[in-house]
């Protein structure tokens, strides 16, 4: 019997143990924070913004979205003169207990991209067990990162969430800009051969208007973010945006391109038929020739017509092919254009310098030294693209007007 | 000596989770950078050489256990003198691993936990285990030799179709040399963890069927070593050859980036079962095998009492062995590969094999005419 107590008091004692509270966070103590901004301010300290959700104006979705009449989210401020102190000092203004486990995003003012570089301020977020290495990162093009996360955002209610999957869908259907996460952006800036490229946000309209719920309550609100541009790095400091043709020439050669179309001149009208990519497939081959370093990328594209202003009659393959002609000739003016304008900002964005490393690493040893300066502006590059159309879509012959 | 009896399939599957433990958590042989795979597979070859080393040491006195037998081959006082070294050196390893345990959790999970608390939690659990024996402890590790595969299957899958791989990472190949590989597999990968397989050395006595030790232990160590390479390989393709240097548990950071479908993502949970399964093992062993040279050496007749003393003691050696996690490592690298493991796993064994050779060489020639049968068992 007393053997039994024993037994029972042993069980009760180690109840305690296994019940793992020892740090514990409740649910309802915690701050979620979705996206954090970083800028530098006048004095060259760090300010950060926190986006905290708020999570009773979220929820109720099933329910006809009740309860929305507050913002989604509050941003708080805070000002430090480092990554962590400049979060710590936030909770002198925040409620609850910052949690950083679904932070999702991560938000770089122009300013500090520009004048510090963002290669010493990652290094908190790598050491933190808490923070996600798969948090998106982005810069604020021509803004503060804390105008960039106040905005209010419809469809996707939470501006952070309306950031990430923005950016998810315009890579799959457009290919100028792209996700790059912590972890690509800290794997390229350590790599001697790759520069890093981030995408760019920027505000359009008043971040004024923006910051208030009203801003979601009009049709067109009079604030909206978008992707504007592809930030290009070197050193880890941001030195140029890529906009437009030469921004997805960049998407090409990094094989981040997925269904984008193509427009071309056929039969001397410009413009005149746009090709949609399925699928397509990018390589960087390095080749020394005569000492001479040299890129060839090849490019394999699959993809459907999918727009015809004029008439031509789709169903005859040698049309077809002169078509594939042309497609070859625009896709390979993009990628061209695009190593012409990384070369003029003297920075290897495609990781050129890390296919020779991986290939030829005794060339590289000579080659390494002012990779971005001296060998890479004069780099020898070749583009070769085989393009296919694969169907026509529903109709063959454009409609004629008679 | 208890009596238990274990499986050829039991010594394997210990075999592996004991080589896997906690080297397939830390980066393993990353000096050798992005050909770390190669220094591991050339360690594990390495490994399987010392293991028949130590094979052949138990062929010629298959009753008795390593600390038995060095009394009857180098003598009494040297032998009881080595005997204690051995059971230091064992308890020492399984206080390593169980401070890697905890700077582990501490690490990443449990950030304001006392190292003392963690340490304490697994060391109750392996006194229970070590308590019932070697033989509940080979069966637990059939059941969790499965679960841990399920996992590495599972993750390996996950991190194919997450498209993470990019294999020309683990080029440019050999960029510093033979030269490095070499110093690493010498340095590193024969002690950690193949050479480390000594511990057996104390097991081979329990096993039903003596003839299948060579193939369990070789398929033991075939299998961890291949695993071992294919991990730090995968970490290295995913990561890249900085994060993976720069990571204290590069798995860890593999295993957290796998994103598919926007819900499988933050899988820690992969690491952390198969670490807790790892290093559960690992120390277990080391424990198991320090506890049964203790009582072999001072002839102690009830062997589960000196479980709970010298579980105490792994658990403060493990806690005052370093101040910091940096400290533990070094200590690691420098003290225990330079200087331990070369003596404990190689030198002292060889040694013994040659006196072992020279013995039963002495005794065939003077019973050549004899018992032919029985130096014909005795060959490997």
């Amino acid at each position: 019997m007393k053997r039994n107590y024993l037994i029972l008091t042993l069980h009760l004692i180690l109840c305690v143990l296994l019940s793992g509270c020892w740090s514990k966070k409740e649910l309802t103590d915690l701050a979620i924070i979705s996206a954090m901004g970083l800028d530098l301010n006048d004095k060259g300290e760090y300010v950060s913004t926190l986006q905290v959700i708020n999570p009773s104006n979220v929820a109720g979705g099933l329910q006809g979205g009740g309860g929305s009449k507050g913002p989604p989210v509050t941003v708080y401020t805070a000002t430090g003169s480092n990554i962590i102190e400049v979060n710590q000092v936030a909770s002198t203004k925040l409620p609850r207990r910052r949690y950083y486990a679904h932070t999702n995003l991560l938000v770089i003012g122009e300013e500090l991209a520009r004048k510090e570089g963002i290669d010493n301020i990652l290094d908190a977020f790598e050491r933190n067990p808490e923070f996600r290495m798969t948090a998106v990162i982005i810069i604020a093009q021509g803004a503060k990162a804390s105008d960039l996360l106040k905005v209010m955002t419809p469809v996707d209610k939470i501006p952070a969430n309306k950031i990430i999957k923005n950016l998810k869908f315009t890579e799959e259907q457009w290919g100028e800009f792209f996700t790059i996460n912590l972890q690509n952006a800290i794997k390229d800036l350590t790599t001697t051969g790759k520069s890093t490229v981030i995408t760019g946000f920027s505000v359009s309209g008043s971040p004024e208007q923006g910051k208030k719920l009203e801003n979601i309550q009009d049709s067109d609100p009079e604030t909206t973010i978008g992707a504007t541009g592809l930030g290009i790095f070197k050193e880890g400091k941001l030195i140029n945006w890529f906009e437009g043709k030469t921004a997805r020439g960049t998407g090409w050669i990094l094989h981040k391109v997925k269904n984008t179309g193509i427009s071309f001149s056929w039969m001397d009208k410009e413009d005149a038929v746009v090709y949609q990519i399925i699928r397509e497939q990018t390589n960087s081959i390095p080749k020394i020739k005569k000492g001479k370093p040299h890129i060839t990328i090849e490019v394999k594209a699959e993809g459907n017509i999918m727009e015809l202003r004029m008439p031509a009659d789709l169903m005859d393959p040698l049309v077809l092919l002169k078509m594939e002609k042309e497609i070859e000739k625009t896709i390979k003016d993009e990628l061209l254009l695009a190593v012409e304008e990384a070369k003029k900002n003297k920075t290897d964005i495609f990781g050129f310098g890390e296919a020779f490393h991986q290939s030829y690493p005794k060339d590289w040893e000579k080659l390494k030294e002012g990779w971005h300066d001296v060998h890479f502006p004069e780099l020898a590059v070749d583009v070769k693209v085989d393009a296919y159309i694969r169907r026509t879509g529903l109709r063959n012959n454009a409609n004629e007007l008679q | 000596m208890e009596k238990a009896k274990i499986g050829a399939y039991q010594l394997f599957v210990l075999i592996l989770l004991f080589e896997l433990g906690s080297a397939v958590l830390v980066p393993i042989a990353i000096e050798a950078k992005r050909d770390a795979w190669l220094a591991i597979l050339l360690g594990m070859v390495g490994g399987i050489l010392l293991f028949f080393v130590y094979y052949r040491l138990y062929r010629f006195y298959p009753k008795l256990v390593l600390t038995e037998y060095i009394e009857k081959l180098v003598g009494k006082i040297l032998g009881k003198i080595l005997s204690f070294c051995y059971i230091l050196f064992f308890a020492y390893s399984a206080a390593r691993v169980l401070r890697d345990f905890g700077e582990m959790l501490l690490t990443y999970a449990y950030v304001n936990t006392p190292l003392f608390i963690v340490n304490t939690l697994l060391i109750l659990v392996i006194i229970y285990a070590i308590q019932k024996g070697i033989e509940v402890l080979a069966r637990t590790g059939e059941l969790f030799f499965i679960l841990l595969y399920l996992l590495a299957i599972t993750g390996f899958l996950l991190l194919i179709f997450s498209g993470l791989f990019d294999l020309k990472q683990l080029k440019p190949f050999l960029e510093d040399g033979w030269g490095l590989v070499l110093k690493v597999v010498a340095s590193q990968t024969l002690y950690v963890p193949f050479g480390e397989a000594i511990v057996f050395a104390m097991i081979f006595p329990y096993l039903k069927d003596s003839k299948k030790i060579k193939i369990a232990g070789v398929c033991g160590i075939l299998l961890s070593g291949i695993n071992l390479a294919l991990v730090m390989a995968i970490n290295i393709s995913v990561l890249g050859i900085d994060l993976a240097s720069r990571s204290q548990f590069p798995l860890l950071s593999t295993v957290q980036s796998i994103q598919i479908a926007e819900f499988l993502e933050r899988l820690d949970v992969f690491f952390m079962v198969s670490m807790v399964i790892g290093i559960f093992f690992k120390v277990s062993l080391y424990f198991y095998a320090a506890v049964s040279a203790t009582t072999i050496l001072f002839k102690i007749k009830e062997p589960s009492k000196l479980v709970y003393p010298m579980g105490l003691a792994i658990l403060f050696m493990s806690i005052t062995i370093a101040n910091s996690y940096s400290e533990h490592i070094k200590e690691g690298l420098i003290v225990t590969t330079r200087f331990l493991h070369p003596f404990f796993l190689v030198v002292i064994p060889v040694i013994l094999l040659g006196i072992a050779y020279f013995k039963n060489w002495g005794r065939k020639r003077k019973s050549q005419n004899g018992a032919k049968n029985a130096s014909m068992s005795q060959k490997g």
